[in-house]
């Protein structure tokens, strides 16, 4: 293949075509189907770029693209890092050592990720603002005049990474956990320090799991629109929101959304250029785990301070705040429906989260078992539907689903049936929507799994005639298998938060918690939101336990 | 690979439920003709699902709802066209509902009740909508620094003795833009700049957070007085949190261009959709909204001021006393709308 690259300029158009038709095989065919099913929303959106921009382009481009470009990388940078610190120092203190609660908080440092940010927004501002209980812990001390002011961009940068950074604290400590082992060891008996093992052999050899979760975080990070809203922080998003709305130009909304989609693009080619320069080849899933240290004295300490901070403010914290409001407006707000909108809201989040996962098990081993090396590339398309606000996507997906309805509704209608709209406002329209939005979520875990799996067993088995798809569900699925889980839970959680989607595209009749708790906050009643928000986070937190169950199995 | 089964058992269950509980519903549709009227609403307000309650309880029919922003629903019935659901349109603001006029999104209908109860200028001259309740940008003073003899209309605001007092929060929210549009209607587009470029000059801050938080802002001292909705202080007044109530009570409310045009004041409103399949039930439903139940629900759940005359608004709003309110055509909040925001970024009003 290599030589043939080094070749490629010589092909003549002809020769190309001879390959390609060699190369194609039933599976390429297959994943450019499904990327274009799950592209479709995307590529409606993208047409709508022909039409041009607004004619407040403009305007835009003098008085605000600047504040836009500025704050979205503010954000990105200053959440990198601080998610970086969080994330990585804590995963590896528990999979390195052994102390007081480790195992308690292995599990709570996932629980983060079971708060919609937003809500942290809100808890966070109600906690530091005027009459909040830290304004009224100053005044207790005397120091009126310490008002911490955590509504701005710096404000936000916090409550973003410490909502997120989870993300990449479970895929770093899936690589520490799996793969540190025998190189621990190997290090050990060379006689390097600890730190030098940290900062020269682990975490370069880490980077790539840390950086999937890294550009998770950040895809998140741009597509924040309730919490920078609140604050004041003018980003992409919100940028897209105004101009859609408030100045009535879908089409500028749109190439608001292109610009932060080739953002996301070079976030992505990133990850994957710095992927490509590691190549695995010691990738065997290890068998035996980490043989923890118990640290002594000081470090003792040292080392449980920095894995509680992030859980006390990540997650203490703020449900602590939401526990206090839940207590005082429980009486008007709480009844039985919300045990039922719980449970729907689970219903739904595990259903489309299995979907989800469904399509990118298909991609990523479709794209594998194709013989055409470009479809790897195309297949990853699929997966910048991360990158477009909720809404955007549910507009990108009502235009197709309606004109199918449309159609099927007076083929229907020639044969005296009245079938009404059959996908949309059905949960049809939803778990596609979820598909498209996160199908990103529970790719990278499954490919960065995928990738450590030696392919020579699979292939082995396809050698001694074994089909592709029996292959897949005798050796490679167990392999993954962990990955696979983890990528259901992410899927899960970030359906139960989810928010702008839901709200355009949900069945009458059908609620969630996210859903609940919004129509709270959007007008201004945020301690009413308290109970729906601490609803979605303790049925969050069910999976979320089971998640860690899963990374820390043998 | 178990794991990997009972995945897919849980799907198709889940996916069997969705389907068996559409047959249900079709199947009672088709036997006994369920009465339904579905309402399309931005008003996420806990007394409205008493208020809906009410008028299943009273009609027996079945009020289905979707929550969304205006915008999007607006968005959502403009793609659905003559397959829309959608029996009532329902917004917190004239102007989407002026907005969903443009766009042939309303029909004009004929109703007695709300022809004649509801205000000239609170109702669609082509009467496509209707004011529900009303709610007016008031300026919230700090009682301890601020003499309400200083304060007068919205246009004095830009003076001089105002700098770095005056709390707002962001263009991005409906009811300042409405506000400007209104400004604009009044006092013509030029003015209407050096208005927000003045404002801005004198802000506090940069604009964030609600309406509470601006009155917040004021009361720790970031600022004297601040622009907001008047029945977000009744609710404050009305907190469970004990520290907002106090807060609130340290507020004085001042209800400006009492010498000129009068207060700015928007509605939430609600219209009869183009293609409603219930019309009839859609038409009742909305006068249902606009009848004394309904209204007395809305002012005292909610503090808003009630669009019929003859329901008292509820006693804590009472006591802020009577006031004279702009009577410019709210369909004007909607044709200004996008000016309005164009001259908030121009303004570097964020």
């Amino acid at each position: 293949m290599q030589q043939a690259g080094n070749n490629n300029k010589a092909f003549s158009l002809k020769t190309r075509i001879k390959r390609l038709k060699r190369d194609i095989n039933k599976w390429s065919v297959f994943t450019l189907a499904i990327v274009f099913f799950l592209a479709l929303p995307i590529i409606f959106i993208g047409v709508e770029l022909f039409a041009g921009p607004g004619e407040t382009w403009g305007h835009i481009v003098d008085y605000l693209l600047l504040d836009y470009i500025w704050n979205s990388l503010y954000l990105v940078l200053v959440c990198s890092i601080l998610v970086l610190l969080l994330g990585v120092s804590s995963a590896w203190f528990v999979s390195r050592y052994d102390f007081l609660f480790r195992k308690q908080m292995e599990w709570l440092l996932i629980l983060p990720l079971a708060i919609p940010s937003y809500i942290v927004g809100y808890a966070y501002a109600g906690f530091f603002d005027y009459g909040g209980s830290m304004d009224l812990l100053f005044r207790q001390l005397g120091l009126e005049f310490m008002r911490i002011d955590i509504m701005n961009r710096a404000g936000l940068a916090f409550v973003l990474s410490i909502s997120l950074f989870p993300y990449v604290y479970v895929s770093a400590r899936a690589f520490f956990l799996n793969q540190a082992n025998n190189l621990l060891e190997a290090s050990k008996m060379l006689g390097v320090g600890e730190l030098k093992t940290f900062f020269k052999l682990m975490l370069p050899l880490a980077r790539p799991a840390i950086v999937a979760g890294l550009v998770l975080v950040l895809m998140e990070v741009l597509n924040d629109y309730g919490a920078a809203k609140y604050y004041g922080v003018n980003t992409f998003t919100t940028g897209i929101f105004r101009s859609w709305f408030s100045l009535e130009e879908p089409q500028t909304a749109v190439y608001l959304s292109a610009l932060l989609i080739c953002f996301i693009f070079a976030l992505i080619l990133f990850e994957k250029w710095q992927v490509r320069k590691i190549k695995f080849t010691s990738s065997k899933t290890n068998s035996n785990q980490i043989q923890r240290k118990r640290p002594k004295g000081a470090m003792k300490w040292l080392i449980f301070s920095v894995v509680f901070l992030p859980i006390l403010l990540g997650f203490i914290l703020p449900v602590a705040q939401l526990i206090y409001w839940a207590v005082i407006t429980a009486s008007t707000v709480f009844d039985m429906e919300f045990i039922m909108i719980s449970l729907q809201s689970f219903a739904i989040a595990i259903a489309s989260a299995v979907i989800t996962v469904f399509f990118a098990l298909v991609l990523i081993y479709f794209s594998k078992w194709s013989t055409l090396t470009t479809i790897k590339n195309i297949s990853r398309v699929g997966v910048l539907g991360y990158a477009i606000p909720g809404a955007v996507i549910a507009i990108g997906i009502m235009i197709p689903t309606l004109a199918l309805d449309k159609w099927l509704i007076n083929i229907l209608g020639n044969f005296g049936i009245d079938s009404g709209l059959i996908i949309n406002g059905t949960l049809l329209a939803l778990f596609y929507a979820y598909a498209v939005r996160f199908l990103a979520v529970a790719y990278n875990p499954i490919d960065s799994t995928a990738l450590k799996v030696d392919n020579s067993i699979p292939d082995s088995s396809k050698v001694l005639g074994v089909g592709n798809l029996k292959t897949f569900f005798k050796i490679d699925f167990p392999l993954i298998k962990t990955g696979v889980f983890s990528a259901v839970i992410l899927v899960f959680i970030d359906v139960m938060k989810e928010l702008p989607l839901t709200l355009i595209l949900k069945p009458y009749h059908i609620d969630t918690l996210a859903v609940k708790a919004f129509e709270y906050a959007s007008d201004e009643m945020v301690m009413e939101a308290s109970i729906p928000s601490l609803f979605i986070i303790f049925t969050a937190m069910i999976p979320v336990i089971f998640l860690n169950k899963l990374l820390i199995k043998k | 690979m178990k794991k990997l089964i009972l995945a897919i058992a849980t799907i198709s269950l889940v996916i069997s439920c969705g389907k068996s509980k559409k047959n249900e519903n079709t199947a009672t549709e088709e036997t006994t003709k369920e009465q339904v009227v579905n309402v399309y609403t931005h008003r996420h307000y806990e007394p409205d699902q008493n208020i809906f309650k009410m008028f299943e309880d009273k009609t027996g029919i079945k009020v289905k709802v979707i929550n969304a922003s205006a915008d999007e629903l607006i968005q959502k019935m403009k793609m659905e066209g003559k397959q829309s659901p959608a029996d009532v349109l329902i917004t917190v603001d004239a102007g989407r509902l002026s907005r969903a006029k443009d766009e042939g999104l309303l029909q004009s209908i004929e109703s007695e009740v709300l022809e004649k109860n509801i205000p000239a200028h609170l109702q669609d001259v082509d009467n496509q909508w209707f004011g529900l309740t009303k709610r007016a940008r008031i300026i919230a003073y700090a009682k301890d620094r601020v003499k309400p003899e200083d304060l007068s209309s919205y246009e004095a605001l830009v003076d001089e003795k105002w700098k770095g007092k005056i709390l707002v929060r962001s263009s991005a929210n409906i009811y300042n833009q409405s506000l400007m549009a209104s400004i604009i209607a009044n006092d013509g587009e030029e003015a209407a700049k050096t208005w927000a470029e003045g404002i801005v000059a004198n802000m506090a801050r940069s604009p964030k957070g609600s309406d509470r938080d601006q009155v917040k802002a004021v009361v720790a001292g970031e600022g004297d007085i601040a622009i907001v909705n008047s029945y977000y202080i009744g609710k404050m007044l009305n907190s469970p949190d004990a520290e907002e109530v106090k807060t609130a009570q340290q507020i004085g409310l001042f209800f400006p261009n009492q010498e000129d045009r009068g207060t700015h004041i928007n509605v939430s409103g609600a219209g009869v959709a183009k293609y409603a399949p219930n019309k009839e039930n859609a038409i009742q439903f909305i006068e249902f909204l606009i009848g004394k139940e309904a209204q007395q629900v809305f002012t005292e759940a909610n503090y808003e001021y009630p669009v019929l005359e003859s329901v008292e608004p509820v006693k804590d709003i009472q006591a802020w006393g009577d006031f004279k309110e702009d009577t410019l055509g709210l369909n004007k909040l909607g044709e200004n709308n996008k000016k309005a925001v164009l001259i908030f970024d121009a303004a570097g009003w964020k």
